[in-house]
């Protein structure tokens, strides 16, 4: 499954292994088709873009999704604080020319789904549920990524150590 | 953390916090008036009409491959003023590293008191406490008449002897010595945790 690992200290990482990106890619591209949706973001809770389909680009996604992340949670302390228990599930914002649809992906994760006016809300509504229940069952299959403990070691840190210097000139 | 195998992705999420008129936004300016265009993404800021930041700022850094990785740092800041606590309980969802910036004005030790034990406590409902969590602070606006002395700064607010760097941000002084800080402790911190 998508590895959430809750780490020593408390904090979370997730690790995606690349059979589950393809699978993931593969689901976000049929709903892009069945949607004629322009965009499509998965993101995770924190922010950070996971994937993206459709015309991306003319739209930086990376603050897309942190924009999006924020309306998201926003919302939750709005449920909150008018005494829904539960979080919301998903919004909508309806433009003259775009709409934006966001919803919930299980605890972790959320998608954005950025559509044309003349697409109707229900068509997207039906695929984009669905496109969620394939998702979740990716995130609960059982494979798993490599050892994250090989990703960063010694060596990254002084190269980034370099680099930022390089960069910070 | 965000690790994408496919990609050979690592996204972390560094959150500058401090009181109201710290000069959190200011860091992240001049990152990025500083920076390569192709190093860094565009600078999105929500402020007010007066030039308050409403919900937070927010720009993506990326150094380019490392042993075929691709880091990439996510900068936030957060809204500073006391009545925007949630908005900042938001942003520090997922966060990997603080930069605590401080204002070293005589007259608002109280509110850098305040909102370092804001973050304490925002910290805490993460199950994470400021003496395990990566955090540096930097005493910004050291170039003022009333700005307090260091020795002060330090007995105050640096309870965990944490990095602290000195700065003028409008000037760029010490801020990018504060960024490669941070970001050195949170790759530090992450390769302890995994």
């Amino acid at each position: 499954m998508v590895q959430v690992k809750k780490l020593k200290d408390g904090s979370r990482q997730i690790i995606l292994a690349p059979q589950q990106f393809d699978e993931i890619t593969k689901i976000l591209s049929e709903l892009a088709a069945k949607t004629k949706a322009s965009t499509i973001l998965l993101a995770d809770i924190s922010g950070q873009l996971i994937t993206q389909r459709g015309n991306t680009d003319d739209i930086n996604t990376a603050i897309l999704s942190a924009l999006a992340a924020s309306d998201f949670a926003a919302t939750s302390e709005m449920a909150k604080l008018v005494g829904e228990d539960a979080k919301f599930k998903l919004l909508f914002h309806e433009g003259e020319k775009r709409n934006v649809y966001l919803s919930n992906v299980g605890d972790n994760f959320f998608l954005v789904v950025v559509f044309d006016v003349s697409v109707t809300l229900g068509l997207v509504r039906i695929y984009t549920k669905k496109a969620i229940e394939n998702l979740i069952k990716v995130f609960e299959s059982s494979e798993t990524a490599d050892d994250s403990s090989k990703i960063i070691d010694d060596d990254f840190s002084s190269m980034l150590g370099d680099m930022l210097d390089e960069s910070f000139k | 953390m965000f690790i994408n195998w496919a990609l050979q992705e690592i996204n972390l999420k560094i959150v500058y916090y401090g009181p109201g008129m710290s000069g959190k936004t200011t860091n992240l300016e001049y990152i990025h008036s500083k920076l390569d265009p192709s190093l860094t993404g565009e600078l999105v800021t929500l402020k007010t009409k007066e030039d308050r930041t409403i919900f937070f700022d927010f720009m993506q850094i990326e150094v380019g491959r490392i042993k075929g990785k691709k880091p990439k740092f996510n900068l936030y800041t957060v809204p500073g003023q006391v009545y925007y606590a949630s908005s900042r309980k938001i942003i520090l969802n997922g966060v990997d590293g603080v930069v605590f910036v401080a204002d070293s004005q005589k007259d608002r030790m109280e509110g850098n008191i305040e909102t370092l034990l804001d973050l304490e406590k925002n910290l805490q409902e993460m199950n994470q406490t400021l003496e395990n969590f990566p955090w540096v602070i930097q005493y910004n606006k050291r170039d003022l008449p009333n700005a307090e002395s260091l020795d002060v700064l330090q007995k105050r607010l640096n309870l965990f002897n944490v990095p602290y760097f000195e700065a003028v941000a409008i000037k760029g002084v010490g801020v990018f010595d504060t960024l490669k800080a941070i970001i050195n402790l949170v790759v530090q911190h992450v390769q302890k945790q995994i």
